[in-house]
């Protein structure tokens, strides 16, 4: 009965956000729904019982990825809002041409075909079934980590660094030649 | 039941199971998931109303304590002491004029005070009051405090952008960036803590520390006095309180972030601030002076039922209340100190915000990360007094 509402919620939660991200005009407006959004599927996470992975999802979504995008939208000017066309109407500047239109279309398709064959297995191979008891994913999920996973992380890790790295020699005030 | 929580705690009692029995009887159902349903609504509805006030008494006591320290008198006209303030002011701020810029980004400016309090307000759910009067004790406790208080910088940030004003928009980039800034050093600290406590859940770090200063974290071992201080700073620079208020820096933005908000909206900001500043001495208290912990386990049931010989049910309530009074007192104290602060030091400059938190703070809070974990390889995780104490015993000549 919970669980149900709590799927229901969250699972709402992400549509309508992702749904008004799509649709809104305004960039920043979009950010603020992105927001929802992800906090929907950290909603999601939590019925699913995996909760280190709902609060890194807030930990990494709405602390820094959605902070990150409100300055990135706000540093290259965001939409004016002033571009109107003949008809008095709101212009909205086109995304893409047809190439990347129709490039874009076609692995949508791809990606939702393949998604549906991925669902309909699930829907076939197990029968509904009572949820696994609750327990705490923090420490499987460390270990696996720092074993079976150790590459994956430590390459991560040097991403990271490099990244911090360039920040640091981008924002590096830069000598006077003289 | 997925954690412990408040329902947990109540539903041992025998009143609760005699409830559910009587309900569940009279309306036909199982109606433990409807009482669960009512426990967590009364409690959220009492510790938000109640944080609500401390939220009020903080701007009380920043005003009184201010005066104390300039030599003057402060508030004392409304009630006693001038105690009653605060609500004159909640009063002022309702009968205000709404004024939204006509050049503001409505929306933005409509939602971004709603989650500064929403952030806010969500990091109750795990704050340690005490053992059993707890919304719940997740899991992930402290990430999730975390993840949810991030929410206050992206309200700030929006609260800056949507006014349209310069002075706005320079104190709400201030603010995001900060708030970034110092969550780095703040989380390493809070890591090492969690090593030494072997656990994300604030029941579990308040449970390996003890009542007395002796057996707090922040007194475990050498580092965990820097870890503090560390911790300290960060949580300054977090909550946007002097030294660390460039984002409302009055002298050069005129109020920052909240510059063109009025009325009710400027007081969600101002409420949001304070109680922020109460949550996070409460997590400063949960974490490194150990909590709810009361000396000499005087909450336990084993001194007040077996010692004392109070019956079961009453020695239950008055050791939670007992940890309720050791939480809010160390709390209390934080946040003096913070107020003490506040009115003390002169405010920092932007490039020396960012140098003492990238260049000092950061790699200082790295090394304490590394030198915890080397103590606890090394003393197997054992308190420097435990190690003192055993040299003493052993030169003393006991074996």
């Amino acid at each position: 009965m919970f669980d149900n509402f709590l799927f229901l919620s969250s699972a709402s939660l992400t549509i309508v956000g992702a749904l008004a991200v799509v649709l809104a005009p305004n960039l920043m407006h979009a950010c603020t729904y992105l927001l929802t959004a992800l906090v929907g599927v950290s909603g999601l996470y939590v019925t699913l019982s995996a909760d280190f992975l709902a609060a890194t999802q807030l930990v990494v979504y709405v602390g820094g990825v959605v902070i990150l995008m409100l300055f990135a939208i706000m540093l290259t000017g965001g939409n004016d809002n002033k571009s109107v066309n003949k008809f008095g109407i709101e212009k909205v500047a086109p995304m893409g041409n047809a190439k990347t239109f129709t490039l874009a279309g076609f692995s949508a398709f791809v990606m939702a075909l393949v998604i549906l064959k991925i669902i309909a297995n699930v829907n076939k191979a197990t029968p509904k079934a009572e949820m696994a008891p609750y327990e705490t994913t923090v420490e499987r999920i460390g270990e696996l980590l720092i074993t079976d996973h150790v590459l994956a992380f430590e390459i991560s890790s040097v991403l990271l660094l490099g990244a911090l790295i360039g920040a640091a020699l981008i924002a590096r005030p830069r000598r006077r030649e003289q | 039941m997925m954690n412990d929580n408040v329902v947990s705690f109540f539903s041992d009692s025998p009143p609760y199971q005699m409830l559910n029995e009587k309900l569940s009887w009279l309306l036909n159902f199982d109606t433990s998931g409807m009482l669960t349903f009512v426990i967590y609504f009364v409690a959220a509805f009492v510790i938000v109303n109640v944080m609500a006030l401390v939220g009020g008494l903080g701007t009380y006591a920043e005003r009184k304590i201010s005066a104390d320290l300039q030599m003057r008198q402060g508030p004392n006209r409304v009630g006693p002491f001038g105690l009653l303030q605060f609500l004159a002011d909640g009063v002022k701020m309702i009968m205000k004029e709404d004024i939204i810029p006509k050049t503001s980004d409505k929306y933005l400016f409509f939602i971004a005070p709603i989650l500064c309090m929403v952030g806010v307000f969500a990091t109750l759910a795990v704050l340690p009051f005490s053992s059993g009067f707890t919304l719940t004790h997740l899991n992930i406790g402290v990430f999730y405090v975390l993840g949810v208080s991030s929410l206050v910088g992206v309200g700030i940030f929006l609260g800056g952008y949507s006014s349209n004003s310069k002075w706005s928009m320079l104190g709400g980039m201030r603010g995001a960036s900060q708030i970034i800034s110092y969550e780095v050093p703040v989380t390493l600290s809070i890591i090492a803590m969690v090593l030494l406590g072997g656990g994300l859940n604030f029941k579990t770090i308040v449970g390996a520390q003890g009542g007395m200063p002796h057996e707090w974290f922040i007194f475990h071992n050498p580092f965990t006095i820097i870890s503090f201080v560390v911790f300290f700073i960060g949580m300054l620079a977090e909550t946007n309180r002097a030294p660390f208020d460039l984002p409302e820096a009055e002298s050069e933005l005129v109020s920052g972030y909240h510059t063109e908000f009025t009325g009710m909206r400027f007081a969600f900001f101002a409420l949001a601030e304070y109680v922020e500043v109460f949550v996070v001495c409460g997590v400063a208290a949960a974490l490194y002076l150990g909590g709810y912990q009361v000396p000499f386990g005087l909450s336990s049931m084993e001194v007040l039922h077996t010692k004392i010989g109070l019956p079961m049910a009453p020695a239950k309530m008055i050791g939670q209340f007992l940890e309720i009074g050791g939480f809010v007192t160390k709390t209390v104290l934080l946040y003096y100190v913070v107020i003490w602060i506040r009115w003390t030091l002169p405010r920092l400059r932007v490039d020396q915000l960012m140098t003492l938190c990238w260049k000092y703070l950061t790699p200082i809070a790295l090394f304490n990360l590394v030198g915890v974990a080397v103590w606890i390889y090394l003393f197997n995780g054992e308190s420097m007094w435990n190690l003192v104490f055993k040299t003493g015993a052993a030169a003393a000549g006991h074996h």
